[in-house]
């Protein structure tokens, strides 16, 4: 026999008993008009700015924000089905500022923009909330950008480097791989120590729904929380969802740990808070963007950072995504984003096309943190990687007009072709720190000048196997994280070893 | 130039204010006539309400309707008016009293944006929604 029926009506009178009916004082209001996701209240006098307000419908209640509050009423967006709110309906100010739950518990989730389970794994047990919008860190909480965040990707590793705490934008056209290197990054941060957070917004569930898979298979899942808002949710969602997301991040960043979000992207999340301006009625400025757009995105931008010691030394690094419409650097979104953030990874349709993956393009990404976020090593071995990559570029279309070349301009250019076939990555792939020295020693070092062009992928494939099987040297690169006597002897030996077992160098 | 509602009402106000009924009267008279002029008069109603406010903050009145179950007694209706006396430090308390028996048992306040709820019905929702979840 299950459950008795004294055992429920004791139940029930228990709870009862328990049960305090509590009277007090509540602030309402009235719902004036509802429109495509915002709504306008009357009344609601005491309402603070972003304060959770609760639609009373005959049916359900539905969330909402303040976000205009005006002499005689208050402008909310709504976080659910606003079409059950109807005019007239009771609001009720619930003195709360909203806020998303937090923990460890949201790892390895798929969550919407309000801490809510979307993967069907079940109830999420959190007991911490953090208030969605907050200001950024100050000054003297902050310490300088020094210890690097392996993204696994050999061109940005070498290039643009990436330390824990910066900003660095994605930007570039539609389908040339701006999620596929965010993705990536993820993946390589397994026992990097740290935890991933990956907003999508405004993004096709279908590919969301690869992704999870992609990061479920390549054991990512276990650090990385994923915050979903789709591109059939409403801009009020949209809207909140990065700053949601950093809450999560700032959770762990005030534990003292390093957190790694990507906002993908915030020419969506623009895009979603321009059509709540416009139907709040705020003035539109340019490409019809409110006068507060840039603030939108550098309030968020700035709480990513790097904290000192005295703080916990916690660390949010933020990886915005931007798309361009035709590669236009100069629209309004990208610039703004591009002052914010300490750099930016340009990526080129010339080069996606040409066979280039990863199409960065060398002489318009940046990284204004620089090689202080690097391990020695690759500071010695791809300090001038960049300079060098942006001048073949530059020679190569130059040598198209003219044959005759001088032997120093040849060999430059044999060099550069070597290089472009290095940054070449499969998607998916990423490449540990010390392989990545180990390539770009032999490269810088000559080591294979003697492998024709269309071998080399090859030729590093073959290398990186036989390191794995030789494994001293990678070692010695991961404990020293520098490049000395001992460990030059290694790299060298390594790849002379492995030369000795191909077939195909030039003679 | 256009003249706000808020600017109306206020005028009004100081117009009429500490002046005598007859005088009030041309006053009115005068104001509808502004009204007219400006072609104004369809803003009547929420003139009207702005200076039923600033009349009340003025004269420390405070507004206020109570719904009940049933009709109160004297007593009750006295502790509300000393509540709301106490609340809002207002000097008087005009209270609009309605029967709702849908409230079941006791009574709902409301003032200015503020409600008080007391019923019966709200209580009964509130454990409803606290077994369910």
């Amino acid at each position: 026999m299950s459950t008795t029926k004294d055992f429920i009506v004791d139940q029930l009178k228990a709870e009862i008993s328990g049960f305090k009916a509590e009277v007090s004082e509540k602030s309402v209001g009235k719902v004036l008009k509802v429109s495509d996701g915002i709504a306008l209240v009357s009344g609601l006098a005491e309402a603070m700015m972003s304060e959770i307000l609760i639609f009373k419908t005959e049916t359900v209640e539905v969330t909402g924000v303040a976000l205009n509050l005006e002499e005689n009423q208050v402008g909310a967006i709504i976080l659910g089905d606003y079409t059950a709110i109807k005019e007239g309906d009771e609001v009720i100010a619930t003195k709360r500022i909203l806020e998303v739950p937090v923990g460890e518990n949201m790892i390895g989730r798929v969550v919407n923009p309000l801490g809510e389970p979307m993967d069907g794994k079940g109830k999420i047990e959190t007991t911490k909330f953090y208030p969605v919008e907050k200001i950024a860190p100050g000054v003297i909480t902050r310490a300088p950008v020094k210890e690097p965040v392996q993204t696994g990707v050999k061109a940005i590793d070498a290039m643009i480097p990436i330390g824990r705490g910066q900003r660095e934008l994605i930007i570039g056209d539609r389908q040339l791989g701006k999620t596929a290197l965010a993705v990536d990054t993820i993946i390589n941060q397994k026992g990097q120590n740290m935890k991933c957070i990956y907003v999508a917004i405004g993004q096709k569930e279908s590919k969301v729904a690869n992704i999870v898979t992609k990061l479920t298979e390549a054991g990512a899942m276990a650090y990385t929380t994923v915050v979903l808002a789709g591109a059939s949710t409403p801009a009020s969602l949209l809207y909140i969802a990065p700053y949601a997301g950093c809450a999560m991040a700032e959770y762990f960043c005030d534990k003292g740990e390093d957190v790694l979000i990507i906002y993908d992207d915030l020419s969506k999340h623009a895009v979603s808070y321009r059509e709540i301006s416009l139907l709040l009625r705020r003035p539109p400025g340019r490409e019809a963007y409110p006068g507060d757009v840039f603030y939108l995105h550098s309030r968020l931008l700035e709480r990513a950072c790097k904290l000192n010691k005295d703080f916990g030394g916690g660390s949010i690094t933020a990886l915005p995504i931007i798309e361009t419409q035709a590669g236009d650097l100069s629209a309004y979104i990208p610039t703004n984003v591009i002052s914010i953030t300490d750099g930016q990874i340009f990526l080129e349709p010339d080069l996606f096309y040409k066979g280039n993956r990863p199409a960065v393009n060398a002489g318009l990404s940046v990284s204004r943190v620089g090689s202080s976020a690097q391990i020695k090593a690759m500071k010695k071995v791809a300090g001038k990687m960049r300079l060098e990559a942006a001048q073949y570029r530059e020679l190569a279309a130059f040598a198209q007009f003219g044959s005759d070349l001088d032997s120093e301009t040849q060999k430059k250019l044999e060099r550069g072709k070597r290089l472009y076939e290095v940054f070449k990555q499969d998607q998916y792939q990423p490449l540990s720190v010390a392989k990545q020295v180990v390539c770009y020693y032999a490269l810088i070092n000559g080591f294979m000048d003697n492998v024709p062009v269309e071998k080399i992928r090859e030729f590093e494939a073959g290398l990186y196997k036989y390191a794995d099987l030789n494994d001293a040297a990678l070692k010695l690169i991961d404990t020293v994280k520098e490049i000395n006597e001992e460990v030059e002897k290694g790299i060298k030996k390594l790849i002379e070893d492995y030369k000795a077992t191909v077939d195909y160098l030039i003679k | 130039m256009k003249i706000s509602i808020q600017q109306y009402a206020q005028s009004l106000y100081d117009s009429v204010v500490g002046k005598s009924d007859q005088e009030a009267k041309e006053i009115c008279k005068n104001f509808a006539a502004i009204l007219d002029r400006n072609h104004d008069l369809n803003k009547e109603e929420a003139i009207i309400a702005v200076f039923n406010d600033l009349w009340n903050t003025a004269n420390g009145e405070v507004a206020a309707t109570l719904s009940s179950a049933r009709e109160l007694d004297k007593a009750a209706r006295q502790d509300v008016v000393e509540y709301l006396k106490a609340r809002t430090g207002a000097q008087s308390v005009s209270l609009a009293e309605k029967i709702d028996k849908g409230l079941i048992g006791g009574f709902v306040l409301r003032y200015g944006s503020k409600v008080l709820d007391g019923s019966l019905k709200n209580s009964l929702d509130n454990l409803k929604n606290k077994i369910s979840n």
